[in-house]
């Protein structure tokens, strides 16, 4: 297991479980509920690649969304950037991700009624950044995007929404980013070109990147891989 | 985490964005209606109460004011100068004045020098000229005239008029007097003149209707003083009023005028209810398109109240431009108000307060939070993971948030309004119980609808099926609509239909003149007048002017229940007569008519409805008062009376020499028809002292005034109809993303454009008529209970109101409903599939 520089991890998952009561689509049953997650443990250190893989139901996303503090686990402890997840409440997982996270999803997640330069500005004004669109507009020149500032998500392709996006994510220099099948509504150009992008600013601004996807060669990419089957881990190589 | 402005910045943001989206619209224009009726209204009931109440003692012309039928004792108005009061003394009398071949049914007021004690007369050179606070009176030989007299008798200020006996020359116009206005004169214009000229007129005779009017002025302490001394001698037929005591202290406004305000009120609130519906529904698809926006931000790292404070600026901004709007346009409204209103309205109303404003400020607020705050607290709930999983929403609101923040709105809205939390308690119990009781039967005409789906085509049944698998949004708008529907055709009915049922039931030769005020001595000379010109009358009757005191020894107001102590007949003078038979309409109903053998005997037959509020019967033994004297009778017969017949009725018949101590005059009534009005020019020449009563004109005057005041509350209606097309709005735009995405499947599947339309065409035109049909039912009900029991009319159902309802709730609402979906059919299903997905 790699460590930080200071010598802990930045990323941390000790025995992480998932079980929901009565959903269907989990990856197995165990006693009365769903099992979609069971017994995930690993640590990286900053800066580190890692790519969540495995088929569709596996639970990547799930553990993304645990990972991200989007949800807690039901069993196990996840730690991000020092911090116990378990031990806060939504809120103060609301506080770690403004000041740590970024996201990049499959589907965007643009808000639709702000404009491409409002939906950069909304991480730093969140934050209470006091520059904040001089920063967004530097970040969206170099997302090639200088000339679709006041261009609204309707009016951008796919590949520009998901530059856009890149953008938002890295705007407040997270200490880890999480990309959810980044590629995945892209075609193949824009596809190489939002990856080509990701992996770039990931290694100019140091970033730790979780990565969830089932595209084998935007995988490969990462430092390391975590393969995923029905809720376990089944394989974690670099 | 982040700073207050920079929220506020971005909350500004997303609602300028959400604006020129079309998110708002529903919100913000249901907002608009709810604080534009609600403004209209407040400003006119304040500008009118201003009017009315707040200047009381200058319209009273005097501190304390009593009225009585008799001049001020001279012991009350020495002891009123002991007191230091101030004291001027005026009498009213109701009488016909005349120029040429034009006469009129005018209020007299005739005035001391000195009056008014507070306030002042106004008065103009011309006819609605600049006005003029004058110090004087008219002097003797003049009157002052209000300006509408003027061209009725077809005059100018510098002519002259008779009145009685007396010629009198107008020489200013009245524009306002202090203290004017007894509930007959409010009617007829008014003129003022000087006391002196009284008794040169000779129009009064003992019996006459003159009311006295004594005015005191001076220190509270002493008219505390007075007033103590003074109400212990008061008798029955004395009113003593002052600025701050009882309803009296307003001034008379006529029921019709007070009635609309209530009217008016009811309709603005129901106006707020029905935006209050579409706020809410707007504010529930508001939140609902915000989840994701609320996700992706929790996402970012904003934490609740990051989100309320992105989210409920944006409702409060809302709410500020809905209500400034709101209250501008109401502000302008009720200018139309008081235009519908103008004749009732007296001559000068002083511009609105503040409080307006402020009211329709609030209401804004109140609705907004009542009914769109539930919703929007929702976001606050949203999952982070739902970026993830766009399936999960939050918790469904709980049902007492909902329900509980609109009737607490809804409440305290109406609590302002009625000011007594019991009275709005029971409203708000009762208007639940009624809205869940016609929700029903509502429900139940969706239902019966149902048997419609056999035998259409598949675009109609998928229309129809619209219909039913929302009921509670379809019943809520059957509601909305047919009860506006319901309240505009009742008005209509009434305005139109009821007038004229009432004259066409009336036989056609019906007297329409009333002649009071004929005195002993001339009553031959007066019935010979009527035969010389062939007018047919009713019989010359006596009229003497006595008040009921005792029932079997126990005095009137003890045995009277609760509230039914001021009632008109029972506790005002009545007017008594004599008579060997009995009048032709009437019908015995209990015991026997006296006939002419009873001459002098102390019996009494009683109007028999009279008995039934008296508790008196057969037997009971009446006293009566007559200021000169009292007189005891036993009641031998009970006496049905048609009282819209327009002949001389009575409460009370004596027989003939009972009464023979008591002054008396004479009526009767008779029909004339309009070509020969001008022979009543001559019998006011030659029986001066008469009143004539035109009835046309003040049936005339009377439908005037009904047709003013349902044309106020239909204009208040008109909210209430907006206010209905913001929920039938507010429900298209809640269902519009659904309807959007099955009408996209549709047409992949094969379905046509015209296919689609029909199914729409015929989901809000079905809304319509049922709508409609529900109005016509309710219409048809509530009209049936009018007629019957408040008017006593014959009722015919109203077939009009079957043929026209529906139709027009189906075209109105299937028009709109149309219109309102028009993007499902005009988008393409390509675009519409993927802007959902």
């Amino acid at each position: 297991m790699s460590q930080s520089p200071e010598g802990f991890p930045i990323l941390s998952a000790r025995g992480v479980g998932k079980q929901v009561a009565g959903v269907s689509g989990g990856s197995g049953k165990e006693g009365g509920g769903l099992t979609i997650l069971s017994d995930v443990s690993f640590e990286m250190a900053a800066g580190e690649s890692l790519a969540v893989v495995g088929v569709s139901g596996s639970g990547k996303s799930t553990l993304l969304g645990l990972l991200a503090g989007l949800d807690l686990p039901s069993s196990g402890e996840i730690h991000l950037a020092g911090k116990c997840l378990n031990r806060l409440d939504e809120d103060g997982r609301a506080r770690l991700r403004g000041a740590h996270v970024g996201f990049v999803f499959q589907s965007f997640q643009l808000l639709p009624s702000l404009t491409a330069l409002e939906n950069v500005m909304l991480p730093l004004e969140l934050a209470g950044v006091a520059a904040a669109a001089e920063q967004a507009t530097q970040l969206l020149a170099r997302v090639g995007l200088a000339a679709r500032l006041g261009h609204y998500p309707r009016q951008l392709s796919g590949g520009e929404q998901q530059r856009v996006a890149i953008a938002r994510a890295f705007a407040i220099s997270p200490s880890v980013l999480f990309a959810d099948e980044p590629t995945g509504n892209l075609d193949a150009a824009s596809g190489e070109r939002v990856s080509e992008l990701l992996f770039a600013l990931n290694a100019e601004q140091g970033t730790t990147l979780v990565l969830v996807t089932h595209d084998e060669r935007l995988a490969a990419r990462c430092g390391r891989t975590l393969r995923l089957d029905a809720g376990r881990v089944v394989a974690d190589g670099q | 985490m982040a700073n207050n402005l920079g929220h506020w910045r971005l909350a500004w943001r997303l609602l300028r964005r959400d604006w020129r989206a079309g998110e708002l619209r529903v919100l913000l224009s249901a907002l608009v209606i709810a604080v534009t009726a609600t403004t209209a209204i407040g400003f006119f009931t304040d500008r009118l109460q201003r009017a009315m109440v707040g200047q009381s003692a200058e319209l009273l012309g005097g501190d304390l004011l009593l009225q009585g039928p008799r001049p001020l004792a001279l012991a009350w108005r020495q002891r009123a100068a002991t007191e230091g009061l101030a004291t001027s003394e005026t009498l009213e009398f109701p009488s016909v004045v005349v120029s040429g071949d034009n006469f009129q049914l005018a209020g007299i007021r005739a005035v001391a020098a000195g009056f008014p004690l507070r306030g002042t007369l106004r008065t103009a050179a011309t006819p609605y000229g600049a006005e003029q606070a004058v110090t004087t009176i008219p002097a003797a030989g003049e009157a002052w005239v209000e300006a509408r007299l003027l061209p009725l008798l077809g005059l100018e200020v510098g002519g002259q008029f008779e009145l009685g006996s007396l010629a009198l020359r107008i020489t200013r116009v009245l524009a306002f007097e202090p203290g004017g206005g007894g509930n007959f004169a409010a009617l007829a214009p008014r003129v003022l003149i000087n006391q002196a000229d009284v008794t040169s007129a000779e129009v009064l005779q003992p019996g006459s209707r003159v009311s006295y009017i004594s005015y005191f002025a001076g220190s509270e302490a002493a008219l505390r003083r007075y007033r103590t001394w003074l109400e212990p001698q008061l008798e029955p037929s004395h009113r003593l009023t002052d600025v701050r005591h009882g309803p009296q202290a307003r001034p008379s406004v006529g029921a019709a005028l007070d009635r609309a305000e209530q009217y008016l009120g009811l309709a603005s609130l129901v106006a707020v209810l029905l935006a209050g519906v579409a706020i809410a529904m707007g504010a529930r698809r508001y939140s609902e398109r915000h989840f994701d926006v609320a996700a992706v931000l929790r996402c970012l790292g904003a934490g609740q109240r990051d989100i309320l404070a992105l989210f409920l600026p944006q409702l409060l901004w809302l709410g500020l431009l809905g209500s400034t709007l709101g209250v501008i346009l109401g502000f302008g409204l009720q200018f139309g108000l008081f235009y519908l209103l103008r004749e009732l309205l007296p001559g000068t109303v002083p511009p609105a307060g503040w409080q307006p404003l402020a009211v329709g400020f609030l209401t804004g607020i109140t609705v907004l939070a009542g009914f769109a705050l539930p919703p929007v607290l929702r976001l606050k709930q949203v999952s982070a993971l739902r970026v993830l999983r766009r399936e999960l929403d939050p918790m469904p609101l709980r049902g007492w948030l909902v329900y509980g923040g609109a009737l607490a709105a809804m409440g305290g809205l109406m609590w302002r309004y009625t000011g007594s939390a019991a009275l709005t308690l029971g409203v708000l119990g009762g208007a639940l119980a009624a809205l869940l009781l016609l929700g029903l039967v509502a429900y139940a005409l969706l239902r019966a609808s149902r048997r419609l789906q056999r035998g259409v085509g598949v675009a109609w049944r998928y229309g129809l099926n619209n219909l039913w698998r929302r009921p509670l949004l379809s019943v809520s708008q059957i509601l909305a609509f047919g009860l506006t529907l319901m309240a505009m055709a009742l008005i209509a009915l009434v305005r139109g239909d009821l007038l004229s049922t009432w004259q066409t039931q009336l036989p056609a030769d019906a007297p329409n003149h009333f002649v009071v005020n004929v005195v002993p001595e001339r009553v031959g000379a007066f019935g010979d007048f009527l035969a010389a010109g062939n007018i047919r009358s009713a019989g010359l009757y006596p009229m003497v002017r006595g008040r009921l005191a005792e029932v079997n020894g126990e005095p009137l107001a003890v045995r009277l229940p609760p509230g039914e102590e001021g009632a008109g007949a029972v506790n005002r003078e009545l007017n008594l007569t004599w008579s060997s038979e009995l009048p032709a309409d009437n019908t015995i109903t209990a015991g026997q008519w006296f006939g002419a053998a009873a001459s002098g005997e102390a019996v009494v037959s009683v109007e028999a409805q009279l008995a039934v509020r008296l508790e008196v019967k057969l037997g009971d033994e009446l006293r009566f008062n007559f200021g000169s004297g009292e007189l005891a009778v036993t009641i031998t017969s009970l006496r049905s009376v048609q009282w819209d017949s327009f002949r001389p009725n009575f409460f009370m018949i004596f027989p003939p020499g009972l009464l023979d101590n008591y002054p008396a005059t004479y009526m009767t009534s008779f029909y004339l028809p309009d070509k020969r009005k001008g022979e009543l020019a001559q019998m006011l020449r030659d029986f001066p002292a008469v009143t004539v009563i035109d009835l046309d004109r003040l049936m005339e005057q009377v439908r005037r005034i009904l047709e003013q005041v349902t044309m106020a509350v239909e204009y208040v209606l008109l909210f209430v109809l907006l206010a209905g097309f913001a929920v039938l709005y507010a429900a298209l735009q809640a269902s519009l993303d659904e309807r959007l995405y099955e009408g996209a499947l549709l047409r992949t599947l094969g379905a046509s454009r015209a296919q689609l339309r029909a199914g729409h065409l015929a989901e809000y035109a079905l809304l319509g008529l049922l709508a409609g049909l529900f109005a016509a039912a309710g219409a048809e009900l509530v009209a049936f209970i009018l007629y019957q029991q408040v008017f006593q009319l014959a009722y015919t159902i109203k077939w009009p109101l079957w043929l026209l309802l529906p139709p027009v709730g189906a075209l109105l609402i299937g028009a709109v409903g149309y219109w309102g979906t028009r993007r499902v059919v005009r988008n393409s299903p390509l675009v519409v599939l993927q802007g959902l997905s």
